[in-house]
């Protein structure tokens, strides 16, 4: 089986405070790390464990600056054949508009496949959308939030879908497909620095985003960033120990757990 | 005529409270509300929405990207185009929402949990909403939105009188996707990971002895007991409890915090949960700079007064 | 270095010394001896028993031949860490200092922050005469018990008026535990930042907060032609001098704990004591294993990300037990990874666990 991943490369900003710029029309990155899409990594893996029982190829694609060349390194160290970039120096920020180029992209370039994976969705922007709007264009079926793979026969894959409070839905779904793939899935592996060297020496293509999408296809804008509303530090319950413990039943309550 | 067509979410015959939020936003966007919904009685007030349209075809069915997109097309082509597509921001949502907007070239913001009414922008989080972006649809065309739970049902209002009610026929199933069972996740012992609510336990309820009066506090409560890595070394609580870098990294609704100070190790294991709570005897305790409640009293204290109250 | 490692067991003559010395044998599975004999003989290894090694070297530094078991240890794990067979902790903090240059994933604009708490302006490297640099270790940078550490230091450095500077957010994680942990590749990278920094601004002497940084910097970073000092040989010269003056009285029981990467790996045993014997009305005691033969806290080799599975009485626990027969107040000691480890058994039984720097800052 021949499995399209996609990769993206995103700023590591879980323990950051961010700070807008330019009046709020940028993000200051500037001095935060980057590093793979968690959601991607267990994408990869999945694929790779795939590909490792039965045969086939993992091909990692990236849309992004020249720097996520960094996150196909990654993907190849951890069993990719090979990496593929579509590299554009700014940043998109419509899931319609980066399925677009990936539409236009397999169709000109002939890529042949039998699924493709994307994760659920990237840190950064958290669409949760790409594969979604992609399975829509390439009329191909679609599952997102995919949390375990049980079988794949005579063309099936039979997995299970991530719901609600605990739920899973076991479905069937034909390839060629598109399938959303959720953290938790597997553990992905480690790869040691070592690996990643290694990887250095796979060939990577790198094609040029504008040759399949212009910015002027989004079809959604944005406008601007702006800061949540604040939320002061711990609010301090005091009082008889009576009213205290009412008032952390009523914050249960309304949390719906109690 | 502009109308939002709001996709319901019915998971087991049971129609989901989020729901309300997708009307919400209809409401706030000033549409009619359409509400499109597999056939069956659920416990629905149906003064809050303008039109009710009833799809003959099972549930599990209409969950599926592939024939709700067909389905959507058909009302469309008898309705005519809605001005908003909305659908919950949930495990379904997002699936029948992105395969939707790429089958019709329509665009579509996800995670919506604001609106500026007078400009019409879209608020959806970024980076774990650390800010939020603000957005408009770039073509006239019809919009697809997912929103987020709990962010728009305040601004739900009756309308007065009972929705007329349309029925459609559904597509029929399909081979390429299709519904197998809904599976129960398996319960192999206690996964804190999964719990919705936990009571944590740390050093600061003072020795082994206390651990069942908390677990009868848990059972009132319905809550899970997990523990910080003192409690767990001292074997008050199984390994498989431990909150923290060398435990488990939890996200819960609700994380209680009852005599735990808050070691660097632990807190990265817990502070991205919803709502922290913690109980601590030391104001100092670092605990209180990442929670959202914080009570400085003596946690045993605390549980009885808790169960107490529980109890009647 | 792995071929070296593998050249040496075969030099091993099973005689048991490094068995003997290891603060891990007979409480867990751990063996060295056997580990190094399965090493000989290429035998399969239990992927879990060798990250039960806490680096303390106590084998390296009692084997008759050299055979450098705590180097056949780093070996076997690298051996894991390449085919990605690795606790799920441990590789949480490789990852995490892969990309925040820390174990704990700490945003590394948040490392100069701790300088905040100072009142007065340590100088970047740059901007400093001596290019004597104090370097912090993550732990200080981010640990909220430690953070006071650097900052006593600092203090201390400044009131006898030495001139110093810092990095920043420049700095980055040393390595020592990274390498200990098998991941050769990451260890080279930082080393290599590392350096390329302390090149960059002509850096002298490093004074290194942490005895674990101290240790890879002065031992594995190569020749770099700089002076690398733990901060206690600092400070003992600066009171030596006359620079700085204990003069409150300290009216406690306390002993000292050799930090395994201080004392038996870098024989460094006086100069904290000379402090504390600095000071007036001390009272300070020894514990019965002591320098070269001090019992590990078992902080080291990675432990600090990883904890093992089985339980057993945890080393701290006995450190703490003989203090307390010893009927002292206060167990002190120089290695932030020590004083973690110590004080959480020390809590429970009443006993206060201070850095060496802690107590400084209340007689200065």
């Amino acid at each position: 089986m021949d499995i399209l991943v996609f990769v993206k490369r995103v700023a590591a900003t879980q323990e950051e405070e961010l700070r807008l710029i330019d009046d709020g029309k940028n993000i200051d990155l500037s001095k935060i790390p980057f590093k793979m899409n968690d959601w991607d990594n267990y994408a990869v893996e999945e694929a790779v464990k795939i590909v490792e029982g039965q045969g086939g190829s993992v091909t990692a694609i990236s849309i992004g600056s020249a720097e996520s060349d960094e996150v196909l390194r990654r993907a190849i160290a951890m069993g990719s054949k090979d990496g593929i970039l579509m590299e554009t120096q700014e940043a998109i920020h419509d899931p319609a508009l980066r399925a677009q180029a990936i539409y236009n992209f397999l169709k000109k370039e002939d890529i042949k496949f039998d699924a493709i994976f994307t994760g659920v969705q990237s840190e950064d922007d958290q669409f949760a959308a790409t594969g979604g709007i992609l399975a829509g264009k390439m009329d191909l079926p679609y599952a997102s939030m995919v949390i375990g793979i049980d079988a794949i026969e005579n063309g099936y894959f039979v997995l299970r879908r991530e719901l609600e409070g605990g739920l899973q839905e076991r479905i069937k779904i034909k390839a060629p497909c598109i399938l959303s793939i959720q953290s938790g899935i597997n553990e992905p592996r480690y790869v040691s620095i070592m690996g990643i060297r290694k990887a250095s020496k796979v060939e990577r293509k790198t094609f040029k985003f504008n040759d399949f999408a212009s910015r002027g296809d989004a079809i959604i804008d944005l406008i601007k960033w702006s800061y949540p509303e604040k939320k002061g530090g711990a609010t301090m319950l005091t009082g008889e120990m009576d009213e205290i413990c009412k008032e952390i039943l009523e914050i249960l309550k309304k949390k719906g757990v109690c | 005529m502009s109308y939002a067509l709001i996709i319901s979410e019915v998971r087991r015959g049971v129609f989901e409270e989020r729901n309300l939020d997708s009307i919400g936003m209809a409401h706030l966007a000033g549409k009619d509300a359409f509400l499109l919904i597999p056939e069956g009685n659920y416990n629905l007030n149906n003064s809050i929405v303008n039109k009710i349209i009833k799809a003959k075809l099972e549930e599990s069915l209409f969950l599926n990207p592939l024939i709700i997109t067909e389905l959507i097309s058909k009302i469309i082509g008898t309705l005519g185009a809605p001005e908003i597509v909305i659908f919950t921001h949930s495990s379904s949502g997002i699936e029948l929402a992105s395969y939707l907007a790429g089958k019709m070239s329509l665009p579509i913001i996800t995670d919506v949990s604001g609106y500026d009414r007078n400009e019409q922008i879209f608020f959806k989080s970024y980076y774990s909403d650390k800010v939020f972006g603000q957005f408009k649809k770039a073509k006239e065309s019809p919009l697809v939105i997912t929103v987020r739970s709990g962010s728009f049902k305040d601004h739900v209002t009756e309308k007065g009188k009972n929705a007329e009610e349309i029925t459609v026929d559904g597509p029929s199933g399909i081979e390429e996707r299709s519904f197998v069972e809904y599976v129960e996740e398996e319960k192999t012992g206690v996964d804190i990971t999964k719990a919705e609510f936990l009571l944590s336990l740390g050093r600061g309820i003072g020795n082994k002895d206390e651990i069942p009066k908390f677990e009868e506090l848990a059972n009132l409560m319905k809550a899970t007991i997990s523990g910080s890595r003192p409690v767990i070394d001292k074997q008050w609580l199984p390994k498989e409890r431990q909150v923290g870098t060398s435990g488990k990294t939890v996200k819960p609704k609700v994380y209680l915090a009852m005599g735990i100070s808050g070691a660097f190790q632990h807190i990265a294991g817990m502070k991205d949960s919803e709502c922290i709570i913690a109980v601590n005897k030391d104001p100092e305790a670092p605990i209180f700079q990442y929670a959202h409640y914080g009570i400085v009293a003596d946690a045993n204290k605390i549980r009885d007064k808790l169960k107490d109250l529980l109890q009647g | 270095m792995q071929d070296e490692a593998a050249s040496r067991v075969l030099v091993c003559i099973q005689c048991g010394k490094c068995t003997g010395g290891c603060p891990e044998s007979g409480r867990t599975p751990f063996n060295i001896r056997m580990l190094v004999r399965k090493k000989q003989f290429s035998y399969t290894i239990d992927e879990s028993i060798p990250w039960y090694c806490t680096a303390c070297n106590a084998c390296t530094i009692r084997c008759p031949r050299d055979v450098k078991p705590s180097e056949v240890v780093i070996d076997i794990r690298s051996t894991l860490v390449e085919n990605g067979d690795i606790p799920l902790a441990i590789q949480k903090a490789l990852e995490n200092t892969f990309v925040q240059k820390n174990p704990w994933g700490k945003p590394r604009s948040k490392r100069g922050e701790w300088a905040g708490k100072l009142n007065f302006k340590v100088p970047h490297i740059s901007e400093t005469e001596h290019k004597r640099l104090l370097f912090l270790c993550c732990v200080h940078a981010y640990d909220p018990r430690c953070m006071v550490i650097p900052v006593n230091v600092a203090t201390l450095l400044h009131r006898a008026g030495y001139e110093f500077g810092i990095l920043g957010e420049e700095e980055c994680c040393c390595g020592n535990e990274i390498r200990r942990i098998g991941e050769l590749g990451l260890f080279e990278e930082l080393m290599e930042e590392n350096k390329t920094n302390f090149k960059e601004y002509g850096v002298k002497e490093i004074i290194a907060l942490s005895p674990h940084c101290m240790n890879t910097m002065k031992n594995e970073y190569g020749d770099t032609g700089i002076k690398v000092m733990h901060y206690t040989e600092v400070l003992s010269g600066l009171i030596k001098e006359g620079a700085l003056k204990p003069h409150k009285p300290f009216e406690k029981e306390i002993i000292y704990h050799d930090p395994c990467f201080l004392g038996k790996q870098n024989k460094i045993f006086e100069e904290p004591r000379d402090i504390l014997k600095s000071i007036n009305n001390t009272n300070l005691k020894e514990f019965s294993r002591s320098k070269e033969i001090s019992l590990c806290c078992e902080g080291g080799g990675g432990r600090m990300f990883f904890e093992v599975e089985t339980h057993y009485k945890r080393n701290s626990e006995t450190r703490v037990e003989e203090a307390q027969s010893k009927g002292v107040e206060i167990i002190t000691t120089a290695c932030p990874f020590c004083v973690m480890t110590l004080e959480e058994k020390a809590v429970e039984k009443g006993l206060a666990v201070k850095e060496l720097s802690e107590i400084l800052m209340e007689v200065i």
